[in-house]
């Protein structure tokens, strides 16, 4: 293979994120995109789409999470320059649409109160999306390592494993 | 983030070309889960020029099996070990060990050669630049380890001098353990060494100019009892206080063949080859066990926070012969 260490290998890049394409120059002028940007800074800073939270931005903490190809990943230890291709489901992208009716999860968190101050909650849905997406009727202790990475000072881990074990016996009704 | 250049590699010589053209001054970027958080937090005195994203290599991710072993390419992610018949075939302890890494966001993107390449977690090295300026330690060409008459509680047991800073990666306990090597590429070279000699007091074996492409383990015993126990108080995002690998051979009771490799205790796996003999030959009682365990950590010299990390140590050691499950 010829290298090609001449050419930056992504001057453009290309994702999608919550089915719509997204196009970004790269470069460090004012209307491209540095390669030190994370997936994290573009989601919110470049798209607006701000439901995705940056909390320790160190990967510890679990709030930037968002699916990458479906399955779970954390927004801050990525660079977007290393998205090309890829689908990128953010909170913003659950529900319908088309009604803009919220996704059963979401309304399982608000039927069982399971956050407070709800910072950490995008993440924790998004975690919890990640694991019925590949295993539709998870025990506790799966949804306690899905869930693992996902910090919440406020303490609503209990009610988060009632809204998120509530999802799974209603899909199977 | 500090800009810095980015390039993609379609391939390996691709890479190493490219490492060689930076000099040095390019890092090398797989899942990014370490590298991230060494730029961000800006904790060395050099910040790389370049950034070169090695995922878009192909053919770097597979598990294969061959006669003799098994054969894992260096961006083979954490979450395809675990989930291999394979791997849980043939080496149950490295599913163990990459179970215990962080939690299912990291392993679905970490990647076994960077898991082996990992930074050290020492608090020290790792100190952000933002919060007062980064720490100057031995590890980073300084004059003194701080940790020495610091705060010590996670640092190394034995065999330091200089840094006390431990192996954080906890598949390198196991691959050592199995007796795996690891292949090097760099631009004109290509090398195969044991997993138990990638590691330096101050850093690993690579030349700036290297990247890791395939690890191999040679099946081990099929009737060898495998066990990897890991100590942390937080599990998803602690690293290992200490760990322990271990491969047991039992013929009707008796120990035919012994591996055991501590992990977190010092700059690299270590195998403890006196408790190994000891147990061969014998019947594996409480007593026998505890008296390995002891001879497990006999070199060991705790700082001044650490000693409890011997009980510990002591402890695993025990479980992993006995193959227990915690």
């Amino acid at each position: 293979m010829t290298p090609t260490h001449e050419i930056p290998s992504h001057p453009t890049i290309t994702f999608t994120v919550n089915g719509e394409a997204c196009s970004f120059i790269m470069g460090d002028g004012s209307h491209e995109l540095p390669p030190s940007y994370t997936l994290a800074q573009t989601l919110r800073e470049r798209l607006g789409l701000t439901g995705t939270k940056i909390s320790c931005d160190h990967g510890a903490c679990g709030c930037c999470t968002v699916l990458m190809d479906g399955k779970a990943v954390l927004s801050c230890m990525l660079l977007t320059v290393e998205c090309e291709g890829k689908e990128i489901t953010t909170i913003e992208g659950l529900g319908n649409p088309v009604t803009g009716a919220i996704d059963p999860l979401q309304q399982a968190f608000i039927d069982n109160t399971a956050f407070q101050c709800g910072f950490c909650t995008p993440g924790i849905i998004m975690s919890a999306k990640a694991l019925l997406n590949e295993n539709p009727s998870p025990t506790v202790e799966d949804v306690k390592e899905a869930l693992a990475g996902n910090f919440c000072r406020c303490i609503s881990h209990y009610h988060v494993l009632d809204a998120v074990i509530a999802t799974v016996k209603k899909g199977g009704e | 983030m500090k800009p810095f250049a980015h390039t993609s590699a379609g391939s390996v010589e691709e890479a190493v070309q490219l490492l060689a053209k930076y000099e040095g001054k390019a890092k090398l970027n797989a899942g990014g889960t370490d590298l991230l958080g060494v730029l961000k937090d800006r904790v060395l005195p050099d910040y790389p020029e370049a950034i070169i994203n090695i995922k878009t290599i192909p053919g770097l991710n597979t598990i294969e099996e061959c006669e003799e072993g098994i054969s894992i390419g260096a961006l083979t992610t954490l979450v395809d070990i675990i989930t291999s018949p394979l791997i849980e075939k043939y080496c149950p302890l490295l599913k163990e060990a990459a179970v215990t890494v962080a939690f299912p966001q990291i392993r679905n993107i970490a990647t076994i050669g960077g898991n082996l390449c990992q930074d050290t977690r020492c608090w020290y090295y790792r100190y952000p630049d933002k919060i007062g300026g980064m720490i100057d330690c031995f590890r980073k060409g300084g004059k003194r380890c701080p940790a020495v008459s610091g705060e010590n509680q996670y640092h190394a047991l034995m065999g330091a001098k200089q840094c006390f800073a431990v192996c954080p990666s906890d598949t390198a306990i196991a691959l050592t353990a199995l007796g795996a090597t690891f292949t090097a590429v760099g631009a004109e070279s290509i090398r195969t060494l044991p997993v138990n000699e990638f590691y330096t007091p101050l850093g690993n074996v690579l030349t700036p100019g290297e990247m890791i492409t395939a690890i191999y383990i040679p099946k081990p015993s099929p009737v060898a009892g495998q066990k990897f126990l890991k100590f942390t108080l937080r599990k998803p995002i602690d690293f290992a206080i200490v760990s322990v690998a271990s491969i047991i051979t039992l013929d009707q009771g008796i120990c035919t063949g012994a591996r055991i490799v501590l992990g977190a205790v010092a700059h690299t796996p270590v195998r403890v080859l006196k408790a190994e003999e000891f147990l061969k030959g014998k019947e594996l009682s409480e007593e026998i066990v505890a008296e390995a365990a002891e001879f497990a950590l006999a070199k060991a010299k705790p700082l001044s926070k650490n000693a409890y990390k011997l009980e510990i140590a002591k402890t695993l050691v025990k479980r992993a012969v006995r193959g227990d499950s915690s």
